[in-house]
């Protein structure tokens, strides 16, 4: 009993480094069996992803997405590297951005994400204005310091090692590159977390369940928020894994953040 | 007279499948300067004939799927010598 206990210690000790990924939500994994269920998860929500989104957040993702891409400021001689974002929300508000030109690359885990991604290019015009590529955001399979603007939206709360995949983040960008990063984050107002606890837990994974028929999925997403480093503890990780001038914007009181820093 | 004509290939409809890129068998060449081995950070080598990019330091082949490459070491080809 005791030896299984100190073996437990130990391996916890030394994974001090990307905690998350012992973390399928609320149930506890290993690194291997999370990478899996988190493709699991898209794969089953891949159609109906951006409706679901629209239905959780009453649209307010979008306006989200937008003040990200804005902060980004985005020029067409930048490179781009957006990993997790399989079905082009961001990409594709950078390349209305910036016009013809910019070289944008769309890293993503889940092959399904990609197609929708580039289905919806094709319907836009954008036949080659992209490259899509599967990848993990912890190994990617990118060149070093060959990227301008590296963006992660609602994607690196759902990445089994988090602290390697800011390292990989890090490595892939030019110096004086910067790194962007949307994701849920948390409420501080202690009335206000209460409501969107509630909401979360009881509201979410029920819309879920009736328009995605997939309940499991959304309590996934709900309780991989709750797991979340809070934008305190990201912003201690990033300059970890070397970022500098970091910088957090709340949107909507916390729910969400935008995280950035440069490397200098 | 009317045999000759190319009757079939004039009326049979083209199926286009917008889920698919037009030219199936062809990666945008730009792919091998942006990509490296996931693993090894190295560039890699394109085989047209197998669909697959190719890492020769770590003996793996990456496949590529509907014109989508798939740089997961979990889904690449060992290569044996």
């Amino acid at each position: 009993m005791y030896q299984r206990y100190s073996k437990i210690k130990q391996s916890h000790s030394k994974e001090n480094k990307n905690p998350e990924s012992q973390w399928f939500g609320e149930k506890p994994v290993t690194p291997d069996e999370k990478t899996g269920l988190v493709i699991d998860v898209f794969d089953s929500v891949a159609d109906r992803y951006d409706l679901m989104n629209d239905l959780m957040s009453a649209g307010v993702h979008r306006l989200w997405k937008d003040q990200f891409v804005r902060q980004i400021r985005p020029r067409a001689e930048y490179t781009y590297l957006d990993v997790g974002g399989g079905t082009g929300d961001i990409a594709f508000r950078i390349r209305k951005a910036t016009g013809a030109g910019p070289q944008i690359t769309v890293c993503d885990l889940n092959g399904e994400m990609l197609r929708v991604g580039r289905n919806r290019a094709t319907d836009r015009g954008w036949l080659n204005d992209f490259e899509w590529v599967v990848g993990n955001a912890d190994s990617l399979p990118v060149p070093d310091e060959s990227v301008d603007v590296y963006t992660i939206a609602f994607c690196l709360r759902n990445v089994t090692k988090i602290d390697d995949a800011l390292a990989e983040a890090y490595r892939v960008l030019k110096p004086g590159g910067r790194f962007f990063c949307l994701e849920f984050s948390h409420v501080a107002d202690p009335l206000l977390a209460k409501l969107y606890d509630a909401y979360s837990y009881r509201v979410i994974p029920k819309v879920g369940q009736i328009v995605t028929k997939d309940r499991d999925s959304y309590q996934y997403l709900v309780e991989s928020i709750r797991k979340f480093p809070n934008q305190k503890a990201l912003e201690r990780r990033m300059y970890g894994a070397g970022f500098g001038r970091v910088r957090v914007k709340n949107l909507s009181f916390g729910i969400a953040a935008i995280h950035e820093g440069w490397k200098l | 007279m009317q045999e000759n004509l190319p009757c079939e290939s004039l009326f049979t409809p083209t199926i286009i499948h917008y889920d698919r890129p037009i030219m199936t068998h062809q990666i945008d060449p730009k792919l091998l300067d942006i990509l490296v081995c996931p693993l090894t950070k190295v560039p890699l080598r394109y085989d047209a004939a197998r669909q697959e990019l190719i890492s020769d330091q770590a003996k793996l082949a990456y496949p590529i799927r509907d014109g989508i490459p798939v740089m997961l070491v979990e889904e690449a080809r060992t290569i044996k010598e």
